[in-house]
């Protein structure tokens, strides 16, 4: 396959610009009064979450998992990742730190009972001229609105399914660059492209080299090839009018394109492979009232998101090396899309309450893949499922600025693969509280 | 090889769109405006700064001044303000800490960076009070470098008055005697204003007040705070806190006192089992206000209190 000769010298570029800067723009003043804001600023978020199943629908909804074959259910198989009773939610250690006023660095520990995990660790540059910022490390990309959050900036316990069966558990969050500029206009405007390696759930990549034994004792070498990263490029513009003292609001575009997407999934009796590209796009808005009476009572917040996307593959499953299975075999494209909007309104001080619809897959033409005929016989299909729908209703409390509890009501309605429609109820409850130098929020 | 997809064409064109893009931008001529452009986060600043400034600074201030400046949001409008400001002038010491450092961040605007000329932190110019949550149990609200509501202390105002005229001076070198001379005539104003009203009040007034936001009233007014309707920075009243207020204050005289836009349930419960007079005052004058808009604020403040 041919390299794509363009996005190396722009990541060159963007390296070179980041490093050029500082020197560039030498410190010329000192500051003898402001040593406070200078230091390292850590903080501890923890979490618990109390889940309870009240009755048990679709784990999951229909065309997300990875393939399509029935009972190879390799995607998620329990929606949340909560355990009836109690569980440790999802917590972090931040650190934060800052190189004079050239950059800021971030370190982002999330920690469950179990794991620890590098969610973030990331330069962000604060001294570059006309507006410009960069940011290079491992990050949550800018796409979108809730993506870029961590949980406790959410309003809900959840991830919206569309960020979670889009771009993954963790959404998408990637290694890279990302160049910023913002506008010297009066309405809010940034624009912003990211290239990003592009290794998850949105953009699978495997590389050649693979190779997998079925249980006739056949070996099937992969038949991928190396692509060099990175493999994925996003781009996003937000929009920010001027509404006075009480209205806020941004809207959002964005969008992507993986120029490799590779999956496979193995078998006893051969290997299933997709290669090809993918890209998707996606509108979002939030829109923020303030009363002005305290603790946010009478305070509104309105947020939506909507994002398609479409994988354009060529399929193959081989039973061995040669050998394709009957006419396993073609190309076509899967084209999915999710939305969701949520409102919460502070009904009294310090207690909010919120409720969130959710459809996935309005569109969900699921990845190619084969069925097998009435004489047991695959070919090649490209399988189209029905929506799921998931609707929430949460109340929050919070007695003192760094700490809430929340209590969520979620109903599933989920489709499975057989177009069968089942509902499921969840009740989960959420203690959040954050301790030491807690950064300030974003919009 | 199975595989011959093409997929060059749409990355190359990207590239070649943000290389165009990225170009133009960078060679955007930056409109010099001829006026300093200053961001205040709260209005009392702001009416200092355009004071100072006169028709030499154009100033935008963030906070409404009927909101409470802890809890605001990085608002896309405060960056778009930012992006294009020469200075960034803040109260400090932990007031704007939720939000301004977000702001700050988003504004991609190097001029107004912590550390540059043009990031003036008010609460590096003077001494502040003890804050009490210094001294409480940490409930995620703490001051840990004193008290910053300062905007209620006038002297210390004028203080502040001309470190921002020498800091302006630094930035429009040309302007920089003018600025020191208005600085002056503010200054001066202010602690004449200031001792004109502590003079028509009654002498050795007591005061409860919601938060610790208007405690600088000590420093320029015959009153001591003798009590606040929170039980902590942060919290609100609660029924408990409340009536061992009534039960120590039981007998006294005062007056209680709480901003526009704090719930007025704490006091109403004072003034019915103490028969104290509340009053709910701005803490910052209007949004566009200069010198004379704080000066009316100082009269309000004064004269909720018994007069001579």
């Amino acid at each position: 396959m041919p390299r794509t000769p363009h996005s190396r010298p722009v990541l060159a570029g963007l390296t070179a610009l980041t490093l050029a800067a500082p020197g560039a723009a030498a410190a010329q003043w000192t500051a003898s009064d402001d040593n406070s804001s200078w230091g390292l600023d850590v903080s501890l978020i923890l979490e618990g979450v109390y889940y309870n199943e009240l009755s048990h629908g679709n784990d999951s909804p229909a065309g997300f998992s990875d393939g399509h074959d029935h009972g190879h259910d390799h995607g998620h198989d329990h929606d949340h990742g909560f355990d009836d009773g109690f569980n440790m939610g999802h917590s972090e250690l931040a650190l934060n730190a800052q190189l004079g006023d050239l950059f800021d660095g971030v370190l982002i520990l999330g920690f469950d009972d179990s794991d620890i995990e590098v969610e973030e660790a990331y330069l962000t540059t604060r001294a570059l001229p006309g507006g410009f910022q960069v940011k290079a490390g491992k990050f949550l990309s800018d796409i979108g609105y809730i993506n870029s959050r961590h949980g406790h900036d959410w309003d809900f316990v959840d991830r919206p399914l569309v960020n979670e069966y889009l771009f993954g558990d963790h959404g998408l969050q990637e290694t890279g660059v990302q160049a910023t500029w913002l506008a010297p206009t009066a309405t809010y405007t940034q624009l912003g492209i990211e290239l990003l390696q592009g290794d998850d759930s949105f953009i699978p990549y495997q590389g050649s080299g693979g190779s997998h034994t079925t249980n006739a004792g056949d070996e099937i070498n992969s038949s991928f090839s190396n692509v060099s990263g990175p493999r994925l490029i996003t781009a996003f513009a937000k929009f920010g009018p001027d509404l006075g003292p009480d209205h806020a609001a941004q809207f959002g575009i964005s969008g992507g394109y993986a120029r490799t997407w590779q999956q496979e999934t193995e078998h006893g009796s051969g290997l299933e492979e997709w290669d090809g590209d993918a890209w998707f796009a996606g509108l979002d808005a939030v829109y923020k009232y303030s009363s002005g009476r305290a603790y946010g009572h009478g305070d509104w917040r309105v947020q939506g998101e909507y994002f398609y996307r479409e994988i354009d593959v060529d399929y193959q499953r081989r039973q061995d090396q040669t050998t394709i299975a009957d006419n396993a075999v073609g190309s076509s494209k899967a084209k999915q899309d999710g939305l969701y909007l949520q409102a919460v309104y502070g009904f009294a001080p310090r207690w909010e309450a919120g409720l969130r619809a959710e459809a996935l897959g309005l569109t969900n033409d699921g990845l190619p893949g084969n069925e097998r005929d009435q004489n047991r016989v695959r070919q090649f299909a490209t399988p189209s499922f029905g929506t799921s729908y998931r609707h929430s209703a949460q109340v929050t409390f919070r007695p003192v600025e760094p700490v809430f509890l929340r209590a969520q009501l979620s109903q599933n309605d989920f489709i499975d693969d057989d177009g069968h429609r089942d509902r499921g109820l969840e009740f989960m409850l959420q203690l959040n509280v954050a301790l030491g130098a807690h950064g300030a929020h974003r919009f | 090889m199975f595989f011959s997809k093409t997929r060059t064409r749409i990355t190359r064109t990207l590239a070649a769109v943000a290389s165009v893009a990225a170009l133009t931008l960078i060679l955007l001529p930056s409109q010099a405006a001829a006026g300093l452009n200053i961001v205040a986060t709260t209005s009392t600043l702001g009416a200092l700064a355009r004071e100072i400034g006169g028709d030499e600074a154009e100033v935008r201030v963030l906070a409404p001044p009927d909101r409470d400046a802890h809890y605001l949001d990085a608002r896309p409008s405060f960056m778009a303000a930012l992006r294009r400001a020469d200075m960034l002038l803040e109260i400090g010491a932990g007031l704007e800490e939720g939000w301004l450092p977000a702001a700050q961040r988003g504004a991609s605007n190097r001029a107004i960076n912590s550390g540059q000329p043009g990031h003036f932190r008010s609460a590096d110019m003077i001494e502040l009070r003890r804050s009490i949550t210094m001294d409480g149990p940490n409930m995620g609200h703490v001051h840990e470098e004193g008290n910053p509501h300062f905007n209620a202390d006038p002297l210390r105002m004028a203080d502040i008055a001309m470190a921002l005229a020498e800091r302006m001076g630094d930035l429009r070198p040309d302007h920089a005697a003018t600025f020191t001379e208005r600085a002056e005539r503010t200054a001066e104003r202010l602690r004449e204003h200031a001792e004109a009203l502590a003079e028509q009040v009654e002498p050795d007034q007591r005061i409860v007040v919601y938060h610790e936001d208007l405690d600088y009233l000590e420093e320029w007014l015959p009153v001591e705070i003798v009590g606040y309707l929170e039980p902590a920075p942060g919290i609100p009243p609660t029924a408990r806190h409340l009536r061992s207020l009534v039960s120590d204050l039981e007998g006294t005289e005062g007056t209680v006192l709480y901003a526009e836009f704090q719930p007025p349930r704490g006091a109403e419960f004072l003034e019915r089992n103490l028969g104290w007079p509340t009053h709910a005052v701005p803490l910052d004058p209007p949004a566009d206000s200069a010198l004379e808009g704080y000066l009316d604020l100082m009269t309000t403040w004064a004269q909720s209190l018994p007069q001579r």
